[in-house]
């Protein structure tokens, strides 16, 4: 994913050219290990909001079984937005596998920092390309963090495998992994290209908050999409919420994936929700690639 | 105890501090090891120290980078603790951080910033008016005076952002003098600043400890600041005194040469000068030879017997040479102990 | 000009004033904050915008919520507006936090970083009180300020109506909060000094204190019930919203007393461990040097 800028490269110079990126991806990762006590710690507490979102939601569904208005599925269990008690904790439980994949803490504002306090020359004036050097970066971060996020994420889906009604099917599966890493990509992209818009305005930091913002509340992480469809975007309009945040591309970092995992995503729809996903990320990846070729060239033009 | 007048402002007795550094080493597999287990090595920053300083002294610390100067002033201002030893501050144990003594001493250190960026200085000052309990009027006249003495009057009202090096460094030196210190430490605080504003500034000491007759620790990396301000120089190295005495003495101690200049007659024959020493340089008509301390008067004796001089110089060599021919061999002393250790520990 | 101590001077001077007035030192830190919030004042209307509309968001999750049910946990008392009386509340204590503690904590870990406690273990004063109040984030009170509406506009909606006993415990049992909340943070802060740093200070906080934000009764149940305990007695975040949200939104019951009298207590507790800890981390800090 990370460009290869001359598309004639001989065999020797791309064993080269891995090799570099193979010693790029290693210090990374040891660059990663060398905190242990703030990554033990870190990858602990990243558990605790799910045990809140659980007792939360068992909570309204306690209550939801007490009110009338929402509808009982043919089993006569109670649902809200399409998802039963246990469907929503399994949706809640998989969106934060989601969340591991396409969450770039600091990647954007690493950026923009980096442009502002002008530490951005190095990619100018070493043979090293920014988008793909970070790229690296993260995969190792991401690395690092399955490695030794793996064993937790395990117990956690183990203790709750009560709420898996019965495994996916293969075709199932291969969609939720392509969606996880098409996740990922955008995540990657989508971030850099905000971080990049620095080289435009000096202060984006607004900017990043409004897309934390964004991402954390439309991208299905805190409640199913589905839940958004009852309210009209204005009074008496034919639109709902629900419908404009599926236009958007947030869906795809945490609702998406976990969504096709439990089935609420199926046959055509799941393969038009992967293809507008890739045409997303090529999207994104195309437009920072060109963002990142006319800042530079912004930046030695005006200078630091 | 109660101190004094009498008994001296520091004392210091067999001071250490070591630190323990991770090792990491290289390559993935020793990363990944590293969060299970590791490798620590202990670094003597400062070895056994003993000094005592008297009230009124200004004391210039020598020493290369990480020799253990910064270390000790921090030990004395209580910032760190030891890890054995003893230190007395007017009779305070600085890390017991007792507020009686911290009322009584100030640290500045010229490669770090405690006045609020964003703000003109006059604020930051403000803040410790309150924080020493400084009384109003005291206050005034002490900012005003100090103000005065360094010429920053009109800058006050700037945001400290917006100082340069040497304006910033001058208002870290009043917002530490306000309370009238009477054990002031001073961390290089001419670093990074141009030879007008290490002038101003050293002029200011020298008056100011003139004046207050406080007692000053300095260290520095520039032998100017010690010249112009110290008559006693503590000279550290490997975190061990090297040298404790004035600055000339230095030069009688470690150096065991003179450098002789001679300015020979125009109908001088050509003779090979290095039989009498080592030769530095010959740009006709001088020559400048480097000759052993004792032997200097027999050899000029023997010079200008058989040779036409019409002038003659003996001076000492320049004192940082001397001094950094000091600091390579401690720090050849040094890494020889290193690995004599260290072949005892394989063993 | 005087030098004030020019004679035998014990270890301590009679001469000075004995300690510093922390109330002044603290109302110039108020001062100075402000002066530098206000000449970047873009900066500061942005911050708060930032602010509300994250508690916006919020709110609308929690409108969500109940726009599919009539209360969080069926029989537990927390209906909408009393559920927006406890949302109020966590705004409150959140606020107080983030206006004066989250700057000086983060600001501390870079600290034991970077080299730059120096200072403020140099000063006569508390360097506990000096690390906690330095900065001030005047723009997060902009939240606070919400709070009071959504607290009003809440309580008139509610048909319980409390005494004056609970009008007056309410604020004291919010400035509990904050200070078990502040505890809890300037023990983390402690624990840069021994990890090296803390880069993730604000994460851990947000994930500890997710627990505070909804009711205790949700967590019942074999796991909930155990988890409860844990967070009510040995981390104690739970009372920390839900003791003084109780107090204005329910009618208190013997058991609700209790726990409100215990949480006087964990209070107490808490800044004596977090103080314990923070005096111990800065024996251990090794000042670094750059």
């Amino acid at each position: 994913m990370a460009t290869v800028s001359t598309p004639s490269t001989t065999p020797s110079e791309l064993s080269a050219r891995l090799r570099t990126w193979w010693i790029i991806l290693r210090i990374c990762i040891e660059e990663r290990l060398v905190y242990r006590g703030d990554f033990a710690l870190g990858t602990l507490m990243r558990f605790l909001p799910i045990v809140t979102q659980i007792f939360l939601w068992t909570a309204v569904y306690s209550s939801v079984q007490t009110s009338t208005e929402t509808a009982a599925d043919p089993a006569g269990q109670q649902t809200v937005a399409g998802f039963t008690r246990d469907e929503i904790i399994a949706y809640f439980l998989l969106t934060m596998v989601a969340r591991a994949f396409s969450s770039m803490p600091g990647l954007a504002g690493g950026i923009a920092r980096s442009i502002r306090d002008g530490s951005i020359k190095k990619y100018i004036t070493q043979p090293v390309d920014m988008l793909g050097f970070l790229l690296l970066s993260r995969i190792a971060h991401k690395l690092v963090y399955y490695t030794v996020a793996t064993l937790p994420f395990a117990l956690v889906f183990y203790l709750c495998r009560g709420y898996f009604q019965e495994l996916p099917s293969a075709e199932i599966w291969v969609a939720f992994i392509a969606s996880l890493f098409m996740g990922f990509a955008l995540g990657y992209y989508l971030e850099s290209l905000l971080g990049m818009i620095g080289f435009w305005f000096l202060e984006v930091s607004s900017l990043l908050f409004v897309y934390m913002l964004f991402s954390f509340f439309l991208s299905g992480h805190m409640f199913p999409i589905g839940m958004l469809d009852g309210f009209a975007i204005f009074p008496g309009s034919s639109w709902s919420w629900g419908d404009l945040v599926r236009i958007l591309p947030f869906q795809y970092l945490a609702y998406f994936p976990a969504a096709i995992f439990v089935g609420k995503i199926q046959g055509d729809e799941l393969v038009r929700g992967l293809a507008i996903e890739l045409c997303w990320v090529l999207m994104f990846m195309a437009l920072s690639r060109i963002a990142y070729h006319r800042g530079l060239r912004r930046y030695s033009a005006f200078g630091g | 105890m109660t101190y004094n007048r009498s008994m001296p402002v520091i004392e210091i007795e067999n001071l250490s501090k070591s630190y323990r550094i991770y090792q990491k080493q290289e390559g993935l597999l020793a990363a990944v090891r590293g969060l299970f287990s590791r490798e620590y090595r202990d670094v003597e920053a400062v070895r056994s120290v003993n000094l005592t300083v008297e009230q009124g002294e200004f004391v210039a610390f020598l020493g290369p980078n990480g020799a253990g100067k910064t270390t000790t002033l921090k030990l004395l201002s209580g910032v760190i603790t030891p890890t054995s030893g003893t230190a007395r501050v007017m009779g305070h144990i600085p890390w017991k951080r007792e507020n009686s003594y911290r009322r009584r001493f100030a640290l500045v250190m010229g490669q770090k910033n405690q006045l609020w960026w964003d703000l003109p200085a006059q604020e930051s000052f403000r803040l410790h008016q309150e924080i020493y309990r400084i009384a109003p009027e005291q206050f005034d006249h002490t900012r005003d005076e100090l103000v005065d003495l360094l010429g920053v009057g009109k800058l006050l009202r700037q945001p400290v952002r917006e100082l340069s090096l040497g304006e910033r460094m001058k208002m870290e030196l009043i917002a530490a003098l306000l309370h009238s210190p009477e054990v002031l430490f001073l961390d290089e605080p001419t670093i990074g600043l141009d030879v007008i504003a290490q002038h101003n500034i050293q002029t200011f000491l020298r008056h100011y400890q003139q004046l207050r007759k406080i007692t000053i620790l300095l260290t520095s990396h520039y032998m100017k600041d010690v010249a112009a301000l110290c008559r006693r120089v503590v000279i550290i190295a490997q975190g061990q005194i090297m040298y404790d005495g004035s600055l000339s003495g230095i030069v009688d101690k470690f150096s065991g040469h003179k450098v002789v200049t001679l300015q020979l007659a125009e109908d001088h024959v050509p003779v090979d000068w290095s039989r009498y020493g080592e030769l530095l340089d010959v740009q006709s008509p001088k020559v400048r030879l480097k000759i052993n301390r004792q032997t200097v008067p027999e050899v000029l004796a023997h010079i200008l017997a058989n040779n036409a001089i019409e002038d003659v110089s003996v001076e000492d060599p320049p004192l940082e040479e001397v001094i950094s021919q000091v600091f390579t061999e401690a720090g050849a002393q040094a890494d020889a102990k290193d690995a004599a250790r260290q072949v005892a520990a394989t063993k | 000009m005087q030098h004030s101590s020019n004679t035998d001077i014990g270890t301590t001077a009679p001469t000075r004033p004995p300690r510093a007035s922390y109330r002044r030192v603290f109302l110039t830190f108020a001062r100075n904050s402000l002066i530098r919030d206000m000449t970047f004042r873009t900066n500061f209307v942005i911050e708060c915008i930032s602010a509300l509309s994250w508690m916006f968001m919020n709110l609308g999750l929690y409108l969500i919520i109940f726009g599919y049910t009539d209360s969080i946990g069926a029989g537990t008392g927390w209906g909408k507006y009393q559920f927006f009386v406890f949302l109020s509340t966590t705004l409150f204590i959140n606020s107080l936090i983030e206006t004066f503690f989250m700057p000086n904590t983060e600001e501390f870990s870079e600290q034991v970083r970077t080299g730059g406690l120096d200072f403020a273990l140099l000063k006569p004063i508390d360097t506990q009180f000096l690390v906690s109040f330095g900065k001030m984030d005047w723009s997060s009170l902009a939240n606070f300020l919400f709070a009071i509406v959504l607290l009003s506009y809440s309580l008139s909606r509610l048909e319980y109506q409390p005494g004056w006993i609970e009008f007056v415990l309410y604020p004291l049992y919010v400035l509990c909060g904050v200070a078990i909340l502040y505890s809890l943070m300037i023990a983390l802060a402690a624990l840069s000094v021994w990890l090296g740093r803390n880069q993730n200070l604000y994460d851990f906080w947000f994930y500890i204190t997710s627990f505070s934000r909804y009711p205790m009764e949700i967590y019942n149940g074999p796991l909930g019930t155990p988890l409860q305990k844990v967070f009510t007695f040995i981390i104690p975040v739970l009372i920390v919203v839900n003791v003084p949200a109780r107090i204005l939104a329910q009618p208190m019951t013997q058991p609700k007393w209790q726990l409100a009298v215990f949480a006087l207590g964990a209070t107490v507790a808490c800044l004596g461990a977090s103080r314990w800890l923070f005096l111990k981390s800065l024996d251990s800090y090794r000042s670094a040097s750059s």
